[in-house]
């Protein structure tokens, strides 16, 4: 497998369909997309025509939510076949999913769920990833998701898991910070911990989003803007991993490619200053990856 | 220690069916219980899926009102838990179910409207294919039309209503108030299909849808011909079918033409 860690690519967005005329249109201040997987695994039609073009002008990642890495399931092999064609057409820079599970015996939960934090979870994530990256001839990108439950048999913490998980697997990972602030809040655990225990040369994406804080707990919505205290972890971010590619993640009440544009801006100023140099993602070079 | 496959059954099932045994394995949180906790999953699971189904079924949730849709999201999630992997197919059992629940089924308009939304949804994300161009009708010696064959494009759908759902649907995308549901003294013939990037549907007379599923089973030309003479009236029967021909392909209802 290839061994070279995937490029710096700038700032990017979530590709939504609200946004396709504009981008299109204009040239908005973006340097790279990340799209749905699960949205383009259709026949035809304009989203497949909008996906063609952004394509042909930006660096693209495919993301996914449906791999179910960790369910004691089968592997989905018609999904798989579904995702390595789509990467294909799109020729992403990398294809990510989520350190979870989204359901057994054929049930989609749709919802990203916790696993426990034990050996035998380890030893079954890593012969799974190794299966998928075999068969997409590709290294997978795997995120931390927001959690809301702790499991009494978990062995070890979160991040040690996540670890073992990519240097086993051999695989990299997707640093969501704002899953990192509301995991810590709702288990206590020190947001740094987390961010001090995954191994730096792994670390190839950043998601920057916004959730609804319930008090006792917060729950991952991704359905308001990046409040200051994921900017702080995420300024604590850049400076512990240096340049990484930076995406704001926004699901719901999605609003116009400028007031995204402009948050995305905003984690533009954070890593210049913090890394006190200018910070350019190089489309060039991930085309040429 | 319970294994990683048996945590999943007993969380899955904690979520499908309200089952609490998950959480003799889960732990409290230093600030909340831990049935509060699991609860985030629960409630997602619900609030996640009826979400899904009504950004599928825009204006049945517009006709059906809050209340409505959201007892029909209740009920239809509890018998059609989710199989696939795509969130757009988890709500294509919707005019089925609509079709054949006691409740729902008394306003049979109900499941019409489903499948119009539904079918519009298939057309806008089907396969591509280069609509035909009338130029190459055009190419056609006239002895040999009889022997045309027309292909249907893939994104095209037939349907057939006994109620006035399309009129409710359509009022309903204009924003306007819908007409009372009423039953059609004959069944209403439609077509979907998507023209460039829009999904689209039009109205079909009897003659017309006739000709169309005869057309789409790859009946000859010279044979519509004749049957549509033998359904509406010899006199013109031949510009008649020529008309409805070069209808679909303006409309870009058609992939395609062969000899046969």
């Amino acid at each position: 497998m290839a061994a070279a860690k995937p490029p710096f690519l700038g700032f990017g967005l979530g590709l939504r369909p609200q946004h396709y005329g504009e981008i299109l249109a204009g040239s908005p201040a973006v340097d790279w997309f990340e799209v749905l997987s699960e949205n383009y695994m259709i026949e035809g039609g304009q989203p497949l025509r909008m996906l063609d073009q952004i394509c042909e002008r930006y660096p693209v990642v495919m993301h996914g939510v449906s791999l179910s890495i960790a369910s004691t399931s089968p592997l989905d092999l018609d999904y798989l076949a579904r995702l390595k064609a789509l990467a294909e057409r799109v020729n992403p820079v990398w294809i990510s999913d989520h350190l979870c599970w989204t359901g057994v015996h054929g049930v989609n939960l749709h919802d990203l769920l916790p696993v426990p934090y034990t050996r035998e979870a380890l030893d079954h994530v890593v012969d799974r990833v190794s299966q998928v990256q075999d068969f997409l001839g590709r290294r997978l990108t795997l995120e931390n998701v927001s959690s809301y439950v702790t499991f009494g048999q978990s062995e070890m913490t979160e991040w040690e898991f996540v670890s073992e998980v990519a240097k086993r697997a051999d695989c990299w990972l997707l640093f969501d910070v704002n899953n990192v602030y509301v995991s810590a809040f709702n288990h206590g655990f020190a947001a740094d911990d987390f961010l001090n225990g995954v191994p730096r040369d792994r670390v190839v994406q950043f998601h920057v989003a916004g959730h609804s804080h319930e008090e006792s707990h917060i729950v991952d919505t991704h359905d308001h803007p990046v409040c200051d205290e994921v900017w702080d972890l995420y300024r604590a971010a850049v400076a512990h991993f240096g340049p990484v590619s930076t995406m704001i993640e926004r699901d719901d009440n999605i609003p116009p490619l400028a007031e995204l544009v402009d948050e995305l801006e905003h984690a533009r100023s954070i890593a210049r200053e913090v890394l006190a140099r200018p910070l350019v993602g190089n489309p060039r070079l991930a085309a040429a990856e | 220690m319970t294994s990683l496959k048996e945590l999943q059954e007993s969380f899955q099932r904690g979520i499908l069916a309200g089952d609490d045994t998950i959480l003799s394995e889960i732990k409290d949180s230093a600030k909340e219980e831990r049935t509060v906790l699991f609860g985030v999953y629960r409630h997602a699971y619900v609030a996640r899926l009826a979400e899904l189904l009504a950004d599928d079924y825009e204006q049945l949730h517009a006709y059906l009102g809050d209340a409505g849709f959201a007892k029909l999201a209740k009920s239809y999630i509890a018998a059609h838990p989710s199989n696939r992997k795509s969130a757009r197919d988890f709500g294509r059992h919707v005019p089925e179910f609509l079709k054949t629940d006691a409740g729902f089924s008394k306003h049979p308009e109900l499941a019409e409207i489903a499948r119009l939304e539904k079918a519009l949804a298939d057309a806008f994300d089907g396969p591509d294919a280069e609509p035909l161009a009338l130029a190459k009708l055009a190419e056609i010696a006239a002895e040999l039309w009889p022997k045309l064959v027309v292909t249907p494009h893939p994104t095209a759908i037939r349907l057939t209503f006994t109620t006035n759902a399309s009129d409710i649907w359509s009022d309903l995308h204009d924003g306007n108030a819908p007409p009372p549901a009423r039953l059609l003294p004959e069944p209403q013939a439609i077509l979907v299909w998507r023209q460039d990037v829009t999904a689209r549907f039009r109205l079909l007379g009897p003659e017309e849808a006739m000709m169309w599923d005869e057309a789409a089973a790859s009946t000859r030309f010279g044979v519509l011909c004749e049957m549509v003479a033998t359904y509406g009236g010899e006199e013109g029967a031949d510009f008649r079918a020529a008309s409805y021909l070069k209808d679909w392909v303006d409309m870009g209802t058609l992939a395609g033409c062969r000899l046969l």
